[in-house]
């Protein structure tokens, strides 16, 4: 029973910037995990030509497909390894 | 994202152009690591041979193109992901 969110602690300034630097942070490492695991995939470390060729290039498109793939894929099968494991009924959830 | 007042933004802003610079040297020594390790194998002289710094100038060039195109699938991934969120219901603010 909370009225106009009276029950809900305000965030400081502080804690609203550090979750969106958090954010950018999460997102900057993925970035560059898919550089580097699709450029060793896809691209040959000879450097022949200064190009990437067609078939690279698919690869690399295909390479990130997966990779998401893969990431959505480990998240989904961890959280269910961690609810089948742990204290049922604790879940994530903030505040309630 | 949302619900930041004007002197927050200004103070991300200033943060994440601290972030930039440190990103950008991440990439920079990162870039440096691999077209050393892809390129130079030969230390019978102590100055890059032709064949080696064409090597590299090719390496670099090839990995700006690719880091642009995974950039672009990586945009596209998380425009989805916004987009499938606000159709979840909002998510937590």
């Amino acid at each position: 029973m909370s009225f106009l969110g009276f029950g809900r602690p305000q965030p400081t300034s502080e804690e609203k910037i550090s979750a969106v630097q958090a954010e950018m942070k999460v997102l900057t490492q993925m970035h560059d995990r898919l550089t580097k695991a699709c450029a060793k995939k896809c691209v040959p470390n000879d450097y022949r030509e200064s190009e990437l060729n067609k078939g690279e290039s698919v690869c690399l498109d295909r390479c990130a497909a997966k990779f998401f793939d893969v990431h959505m894929k480990v998240s989904e099968l961890l959280q269910q390894e961690m609810q089948s494991k742990g204290a049922g009924g604790g879940g994530f959830g903030f505040g309630g | 994202m949302d619900g930041l007042t004007a002197a927050e933004t200004r103070e991300l802003e200033q943060r994440m152009q601290k972030q930039q610079m440190k990103v950008f040297f991440g990439l920079f020594s990162n870039l440096v690591d691999h077209c050393f390790m892809s390129c130079i194998d030969d230390f019978t002289s102590k100055s890059l041979t032709g064949r080696e710094s064409g090597c590299v100038a090719r390496c670099v060039q090839k990995h700006m193109a690719l880091s642009q195109r995974l950039s672009e699938r990586f945009q596209e991934y998380n425009a989805q992901m916004t987009q499938q969120q606000q159709q979840q219901g909002g998510g937590f603010r």
